[in-house]
């Protein structure tokens, strides 16, 4: 299973990264939308991990990019609000979103739903 | 003037629900870095006890990670508090660069933001006599533009400048040409007429030039509508 982790905290997706390896699940960080498109033009992954809300590009914006680049991938939203905005609740009706801070375990019982479904 | 009155009113009403709430997202996101580095910590606990090897420099890594992030929560708060104190007088003497100073940071809180650099030609601030908290409302509205116009990997430059002893420049100047779409707005155009500020979009296609009074007259005039409302108030409580 290959997880991307996107979220312009660094040190939060370092953290998350660690736990997540230590729990048998190797995922790869990047800190912009940007670096992203150019890690997922380059490798397949199975879920995205995405902050809503980073610097220039948003999370669901970065999702539609990165839909066309790999059709298969699957998307779990993390804000850092308390809640996401109508528009935003609309376009992710069909993904998961958690709310910052996370809880590791639901994460991974995320990750494995989606990618079971797939 | 009951129309400045209900303008700073109604204005600085929705301006600190704005910082308010991207204040508590960067708390948020510092406590989401706290609350991951403490889950490092069980995970390695949790794995010491089975018997397995326990790095120092993991456990180093974290307890350094968590200081750090408890100090930028620490400063997170000290400006909280420092923009709380803004409404505490509605006209007053303040130190500009101070709250420039300020206004940067709480506008860095915004996920969109430029980096900022902040150039001061003074050897000692003037003070100026404003109402601070529609000041601040002017360059939180200002700084939004320019990083529109410049992008979160852009750059902006501040200038604090001035040849008279009237008042000050304030510059707000990118590298890249400044593309202010829609500006100014009806909102920011009542916000510079209420304090008696002037600007000067059309100096350069890179800066933008904003001129603050020490004092202005506009300003003197809410001052004492607001000393008479004040001592109407008291005699009607006496």
């Amino acid at each position: 299973m290959k997880v991307i982790l996107v979220d312009d905290e660094q040190k939060f997706i370092n953290m998350l990264a660690k736990r997540l390896a230590l729990r048998g699940i190797q995922a790869d960080v990047v800190f912009s939308g940007e670096d992203a498109v150019k890690k997922i033009t380059n490798s397949t992954y199975d879920v995205a991990v995405l902050d809503i809300k980073m610097p220039g590009i948003s999370g669901i914006q970065l999702k539609r990019k990165l839909s066309t680049l790999n059709p298969g991938l699957k998307f779990i939203f993390v804000t850092g609000h308390g809640a996401v905005s109508k528009s935003d609740e609309d376009l992710i009706e069909k993904d998961f979103y958690l709310s910052k801070p996370l809880d590791i375990e639901t994460l991974i019982q995320r990750i494995k739903e989606l990618t079971k479904a797939g | 003037m009951n129309d400045a009155m209900n303008f700073i009113n109604l204005e600085g009403l929705k301006f600190f629900g704005k910082v308010n709430a991207s204040i508590s997202h960067e708390l948020k996101n510092i406590l989401a870095i706290i609350s991951e580095t403490a889950g490092l910590l069980n995970d390695l606990t949790d794995l010491a006890k089975q018997g397995k090897d326990l790095k120092l420099s993991l456990l180093e890594g974290c307890s350094e990670s968590i200081a750090e992030d408890i100090q930028r929560g620490f400063t997170t708060i000290k400006q909280m508090n420092r923009f709380a104190h803004s409404v505490d007088a509605p006209i007053k003497e303040i130190d500009l660069l101070e709250t420039l100073e300020l206004t940067v940071k709480l506008s860095g809180f915004l996920s969109f933001a430029s980096k900022v650099q902040i150039k001061n030609s003074y050897k000692e601030t003037k003070s100026i006599l404003t109402c601070p908290f529609l000041l601040q409302n002017l360059i939180y509205q200002i700084l939004i533009f320019t990083y529109e116009s410049a992008g979160p990997d852009g750059e902006i430059h501040i200038r604090l400048n001035s040849q008279k002893n009237d008042g000050t420049h304030l510059i707000f100047s990118s590298p890249t040409q400044l593309i202010l779409k829609g500006f100014p707005t009806q909102k920011i155009r009542k916000t510079i007429d209420v304090l008696g500020i002037r600007l000067n979009i059309n100096a350069s296609p890179h800066e933008l030039d904003i001129w603050i009074p020490y004092v202005s007259n506009k300003i003197l005039i809410l001052a004492k509508k607001l000393q008479m409302d004040s001592y109407t108030e008291n005699d009607e409580k006496d």
